[in-house]
């Protein structure tokens, strides 16, 4: 009986085994494709993987990273920060060429690119794509001011053109009936179906960077009528792919338009040539013809499959560069067996993490030279070789260095770790060796084992000095509503670029900024908002940068938080991945690469 | 019978209302905030009013429960917060999807845990009991999450037996389930072949074993017919009530395998404070686990002629 049993067991395994092996998927990239004239070749495809699943494919709509990777490569802006140059800039890509601007510097006048065409869709005439006219654009610009249709990121635009804030409060009070036909923006002119201007409020050298932002992608109208409630599964656009296959939780397949309009970049920055980013150059993109998009949301299956060859490019996370990379005083490498296999990058991200103190709470928000003790007791520089694999730099500035304006520019100085003034600075607070200071609770947004670890990381730094931490531990939801109805002492913070200038970041300490606006420390002070106001709008040079010195003077003397760090981000791609340079304002620039097809059926 | 099917069916009015209850207390009370998490952290409260207004969250709490218990009847939750998909279509969609990958082992582990569980108890007190017990109690001590990350390491990754991870639609999927399948069958054999064979030591030790072995039945017939029919009642009432948690599926099968179920869904629905998820998936569980627990009661009275429902 019991040989009958173990041999029943056995050979249900052994069948199970030989199920998977009988029907083991076979690789999509073995796939061809033949295109208009007849010609077969080889099916470039893409495999790449998302984290976590998108929100929404309507421009409009969306604001998580998981969109506006799918929702870039599904349609175009007429902008976008150029794949190669550095520091980040802006390039047309809708446009035939960068806007003029009138003497006045309020109008700027713009040009479409001709033949530029919508994909096929049957919500078009015929089922033909047609072409792309100034009234797409704005159209687009409206329902992007539409409150009704967006309620996440009309900041980007707020103030900046004539007219559109009235639209945008016209569109609450009018809900569904708004009509955009019935309500012109004085600021958005038609000139003909190739020729638009935007009017200015004021004089602003930041106000084209917006129209970089995926949000305000470009959209049809018949299309947005077409699918209402399903445009955002729906997308129809001019960019350089459209959805093949949509699944937000399995796998989503991108397939090139072939009508694509856009070039390889004919510039670069400084190496890059000698690299073989410009080889390329002037070549009509995409060159891949699909992009596959797993939803893959744990790491380890998605580090099996990339070095198995299963995705073409991966971000590296803390336990695999652990494993995998290392860092000597050259910089960051790829161990031995990697580096024969993979190649890496390394670019400093555009985000700067800090600590921010609630400027109204009685004990912190008092005393200026109990904060400055902290900022003295803590080690940013040994936070970032323990806790995360020494990949960061401490900030000396609010600016992420990558950024014109950052302490690259500034050259200014900032505190690092210093025990004696730590103790000097706490004495001169009134609690000497700590002694009678409360314990100060700082406020974390999530419970999770990372989140305990940082803090037991600042506990144990702060407790050198005599200073007690206690934990908030919450869920992202109460971490806000505690945050920005002023109700805690300190609390850890980030901030990621909404578009690569400094300005972005002083605006985090500017007064009337205060929550719900994002200067949840509710510090105002009369010189740094004056010094903010004068920098705003001014072009980066010597004259802008030494005012953000003057400002970052102040910050650093008032402290009403603590800059800490500027992440560096890693990444791995396949040898017979081709054009890549990470670009931190674009995410997936899936139109730019190409995969070596032979090189990839040999594993090189 | 009917009368008492019929009861039954009243009974579960209550427990629903309950269900629904504890469900929304809870949400209500500790849950993410919806809203906050869509909007993120530069929303302005004009828009946290309007969004609120526009999900319903800004009526009175017993409105919002009246509207529940409303959806629970007419079983339409509506749409996603998160991400504007109907429910009804995502939950089909899923629970399809969980059922492929839970299932087919769940059949599997059934016979072949109770097999071992009759082979082990058979041999109660030797050696190879005490090892197979030792064995068992060493799978259970192991985290669910080591299985598969060792699984999937050893198997997909080193040996090239299985896809490392990913999901078709129809019997593509086929491959991809092989792998996350095993791992539940090995998963299950601890606990199960452990209760089983506690289940069987009972009977094996009962007066009618004695009687038929002592009439010269076959030990096959013995273990077979007698044993494993007696034994059917905790048996049956063990894996019956799992029926209904099957459509849930594996949360962290589904997370590593990449299988879009409804597991997934839930715990992303959890992290996101996606309430109309959240509200249907545990209403249906709810009642199916109601319902199951009910066919398992009709179920002893066929499997035990001791049994009468009146």
């Amino acid at each position: 009986m019991s040989a009958l049993k173990k041999t029943l067991l056995l050979s249900s395994l052994t069948a199970l085994i030989a199920l998977g092996l009988s029907c083991k998927p076979t690789p999509k990239t073995e796939d061809s494709v033949t295109d208009s004239k007849g010609i077969t070749s080889k099916k470039m495809v893409f495999n790449y993987l998302r984290g976590t699943a998108h929100k929404s494919l309507d421009p409009m709509k969306q604001f998580d990273s998981a969109s506006a990777d799918l929702v870039a490569n599904i349609y175009d802006r007429l902008f976008e920060y150029h794949y190669l140059k550095r520091p980040y800039e802006l390039s047309p890509v809708l446009l035939s060429e960068m806007p003029t601007l009138s003497e006045d510097g309020l109008t700027y006048n713009f040009t479409l690119k001709k033949g530029v065409r919508f994909i096929d869709d049957p919500c078009f005439k015929g089922g033909k794509g047609r072409e792309l006219v100034t009234d797409d654009i704005i159209y687009s610009i409206k329902r992007f001011a539409d409150s009704n249709v967006n309620m996440l990121s009309y900041m980007l635009v707020e103030g900046s053109i004539v007219g559109l804030d009235e639209f945008h409060a016209e569109t609450k009070k009018l809900g569904k009936e708004t009509n955009y036909a019935k309500l012109p923006v004085a600021g958005l002119k038609k000139i003909d179906d190739q020729k638009f201007s935007i009017t200015l409020t004021r004089k602003n050298p930041l106000a084209l960077l917006p129209f970089a932002a995926t949000q305000i992608s470009i959209v049809a109208k018949e299309a947005v009528d077409k699918y209402i409630e399903d445009f955002e599964r729906h997308p129809v656009g001019t960019g350089p792919f459209y959805i093949k296959e949509y699944s937000r939780r399995g796998v989503m397949v991108l397939a090139k338009n072939p009508n694509y309009h856009g070039t390889y970049p004919a510039e670069g920055d400084s190496g890059d040539k000698e690299s073989g980013l410009l080889a390329d150059a002037g070549k009509k993109i995409p060159f891949i013809d699909e992009i596959h998009l797993p939803l893959i949301e744990e790491p380890q299956p998605a580090m099996l499959k990339f070095q198995k060859g299963q995705i073409d490019w991966i971000g590296l996370d803390k336990d695999n560069f652990n494993k995998m990379a290392y860092k000597d005083e050259q910089g960051f490498h790829l161990n031995e067996t990697y580096s024969k296999k993979f190649d890496m990058y390394a670019e400093m991200g555009l985000v700067m993490e800090y600590l921010v103190f609630n400027m109204k709470d009685p004990l912190l928000g008092k005393n200026k030279a109990l904060r400055q003790a902290i900022a003295y007791a803590l080690d940013t520089k040994g936070y970032i070789e323990k806790m995360r694999n020494g990949r960061g730099e401490p900030l000396k500035s609010i600016t992420p260095i990558p950024i014109a304006g950052s302490q690259a520019q500034t050259e200014t100085d900032y505190y690092s770790y210093n025990k004696e003034m730590a103790l000097k600075k706490l004495a001169e607070a009134g609690y000497p060796n700590g002694e009678g200071l409360p314990e100060i609770v700082i406020e974390y947004r999530s419970a999770n084992s990372a989140t305990r670890q940082d803090f037991e990381f600042l506990r144990n730094q702060l407790s050198t000095v005599g200073i007690t931490l206690k934990p908030g531990f919450q869920t992202f939801s109460a971490f806000l509503t505690k945050i920005e109805s002023g109700n805690f002492q300190m609390a850890t913070a980030g901030w990621a670029a909404d578009y690569p200038d400094a300005e972005n970041f002083y605006q985090l300490l500017y007064g009337p900024n205060s929550s719900p606006g994002p200067n949840h420390s509710a510090w105002a002070n009369a010189e740094y908002d004056k010094l903010y106001k004068d920098s705003k709008y001014l072009p980066n040079g010597p004259e802008r940068y030494a005012i953000f010195a003057k400002m970052h003077k102040i910050l650093q003397d008032e402290v009403p938080v603590i800059i800490t760090w500027n992440p560096i981000y890693f990444g791995l791609f396949q040898k017979w991945v081709g054009n890549m340079k990470r670009n931190m304002m674009q995410d997936a620039p899936f139109k730019y690469l190409k995969i070596d097809t032979a090189g990839k059926k040999k594993g090189v | 019978m009917v009368g008492y099917i019929i009861r039954r069916l009243l009974y579960m009015i209550p427990i629903l209302l309950g269900v629904a209850l504890l469900v929304f207390t809870l949400f209500t009370t500790v849950g993410e905030d919806p809203v906050r998490i869509a909007l993120g952290n530069h929303a302005s409260p004009e828009a946290i009013t309007e969004l609120r207004s526009k999900w319903g969250l800004n009526q009175p709490l017993h409105l919002q429960f009246l509207d529940f218990l409303k959806q629970i009847i007419t079983f339409d939750y509506g749409r996603s917060f998160n991400t504007g998909e109907k429910l009804s279509a995502l939950f089909a969609q899923g629970a399809l999807v969980s059922l492929s990958l839970t299932l087919p082992p769940f059949l599997l582990a059934v016979m072949l845990n109770v097999s071992m569980a009759l082979v082990v108890a058979y041999y109660r007190g030797s050696i190879f009991d005490r090892f197979a017990t030792a064995f068992f109690i060493m799978a259970m001590s192991i985290s669910y999450l080591v299985y598969i990350i060792a699984f999937q390491y050893i198997l997909a990754f080193q040996f090239d037996l299985f896809p490392i991870n990913g999901y078709e639609a129809g019997f593509r999927a086929i491959p991809y389930l092989v792998l996350p399948g095993i791992i539940i069958i090995f998963v299950s054999m601890g606990p199960d072949v452990r209760m089983y064979r506690t289940v069987f030591l009972d009977e094996i030790k009962s007066d009618y074993v004695r009687t038929a072995r002592s009439k010269g039945a076959a030990e096959p017939r013995v273990l077979f017919k007698h044993i494993l029919k007696n034994a059917m009642i905790p048996i049956l009432t063990y894996t019956v009530v799992a029926i209904p948690f099957l459509v849930l599926g594996a949360f962290l099968m589904e997370r590593f395998f990449s299988i879009p179920g409804i597991g997934d869904l839930m715990i992303n629905a959890i992290n996101t404070g996606d309430f109309p998820v959240l509200k249907g998936l545990t209403m249906y569980i709810a009642i199916g686990y109601s319902i199951f627990n009910l066919i398992t009661d009709i179920l002893y009275a066929y499997v035990d002629p001791r049994v009468k429902l009146d």
